[in-house]
């Protein structure tokens, strides 16, 4: 949402603010601060849910479910820690919800026959190949375990670093470390499988 | 020799830039002198780059939409439950004898204070407006994300939510007369004039309806501006109406309307 100047003025007043001084008035009350942290990351989340293979419409559910979550257990945030490894933890339950929901539904990747279509028309113009490498990359991922998926898709957000990404996993920096190297590898494997196929 | 758990931290570090420069130095040594390592880093390095690549496509403004409106529900709920709790919390404490005697005096108090300043009401309601400057701003961006939409029954609720909002901000304001100028649907146009009439005090109002006059080619719209200028007696309008009766595609029926409202408001 484009929104218009002045608007933006007012909002900027707010910017200063950091993420967990939004979420604890939010705590304390002030619901209409979690609009704000949503306009900050909206487009993560969103990113988030859609490369972990959620079709663009279910992301965006799943988005909102994730701020509706933050709003019914604002009172366990404690502002320890990163906001954003709260928010993520809160994110990776919301999508563990929604696929237990959808009754054992294995998450698959919905590569569109008119992406392979674009894909095979021109194999050697360099956006195609690129586009085609994406597609081959959405495959690979979809083999990976859920678990291993979900680590390398966290691990690519340039905000979180390891350490926060520990806090989400719930293990050591050096062992955070360690176990998206090893997905990535078994990525890595897969993609030359899927390409030499 | 660094061990292979070393070596996967390492590799990690380097690729998400982790790594001070120094180590990173001491790590490009490293992978220069043993080929094998090399190797299967630049094959990391590859697939790291591959999915830090990934993209995704924009969510929609419905998105938005439906968030912000959500959020309102939960503020407006919240509003309501605390008012509640509060009106239990004071008739619980009424029925104690002890406190029951207080409220009297601080009734009487209130009362006696009532007759004698009546100057400080004001205040309480500027306070009211206070409390609920957080909701209002919610509901006007709620306005703003509707008003926006290509349903034209989503932009009517837009409309219809902006005449909750006690205060509007210069940006509604501004989003309403764009509606009334430019809204393809004339219902949604109609319930904009019927919306900014409950901002008549705001000069700015007064004049985009003017200004709006020109803009109108529905002849339910022109009637209903020519009524409204006749009940403002809005003297500005005068020439944007002589404007209009120049056109000759205007509805006789409305030529008449609108002679005769100039005549009024003169």
């Amino acid at each position: 949402m484009v929104y218009p100047e002045n608007k933006q003025e007012n909002t900027d007043n707010l910017d200063h603010l950091s993420d967990n001084a939004l979420m604890s008035e939010v705590k304390s009350g002030d619901l209409d601060k979690l609009g704000l942290l949503y306009e900050r990351h909206k487009k993560t989340l969103f990113g988030f849910f859609y490369n972990l293979g959620n079709n663009p419409s279910v992301s965006e559910d799943l988005v909102q479910n994730v701020f509706m979550r933050m709003l019914k257990y604002r009172g366990s945030y404690t502002g320890k820690g990163m906001f954003g490894a709260w928010m993520f933890r809160m994110a990776r339950n919301v999508n563990y919800d929604h696929h237990k929901k959808t009754a054992k539904e294995k998450i698959s990747w919905q590569v569109s026959s008119e992406e392979l279509g674009e894909a095979s028309d021109d194999g050697f113009n360099e956006s195609m190949e690129r586009e085609g490498n994406s597609i081959l990359l959405k495959r690979a991922l979809a083999k990976l375990s859920d678990e291993k998926r979900e680590l390398l898709i966290l691990s690519k957000y340039k905000g979180l670093k390891f350490g926060e990404l520990a806090e989400i996993l719930g293990c050591t920096e050096g062992a955070a470390k360690v176990r998206v190297h090893r997905a990535l590898k078994e990525l890595r494997t897969i993609f030359l499988e899927l390409e030499t196929s | 020799m660094m061990n292979k758990e070393n070596f996967e931290i390492q590799v990690m570090e380097y690729l998400s830039g982790d790594m001070p420069e120094k180590n990173r130095a001491q790590f490009e040594k490293l992978l220069a002198k043993n080929e094998n390592l090399s190797k299967e880093f630049e094959g990391l390095m590859n697939i790291w780059s591959k999915v830090e690549n990934l993209d995704a496509p924009k969510p929609t403004a419905k998105m938005d939409e439906s968030f912000f409106d959500a959020l309102v529900q939960e503020v407006d709920k919240k509003t309501k439950k605390s008012f509640w709790i509060l009106l239990q919390e004071m008739v619980f404490s009424a029925f104690k004898p002890q406190l029951a005697y207080g409220f009297l005096l601080v009734g009487v108090g209130l009362v006696i204070g009532y007759f004698f300043s009546p100057g400080e009401m004001p205040d309480e309601n500027q306070k009211i407006v206070q409390v609920d400057e957080p909701l209002e701003e919610v509901r006007q961006r709620l306005v703003l994300t509707l008003l926006e939409q290509p349903s034209a029954n989503q932009r009517l609720q837009g409309v219809g939510e902006a005449n909750k909002i006690a205060q509007v901000d210069s940006i509604v304001v501004k989003a309403l007369l764009q509606t009334l100028n430019n809204d393809p649907n004339v219902n949604v146009r109609l319930a904009a004039i019927e919306s900014l009439t409950n901002y008549l005090d705001n000069p700015t109002v007064r004049q985009g309806l003017v200004q709006s006059i020109a803009h109108q080619e529905s002849p339910i719209l022109q009637v209903t501006l020519a009524n409204l200028m006749v009940a403002l007696q809005e003297k500005a309008s005068i020439a944007p109406f002589r404007q209009l009766l120049q056109e000759k595609t205007l509805d006789t029926t409305v030529k008449k309307k609108i002679e005769n409202s100039i005549e009024s408001i003169i």
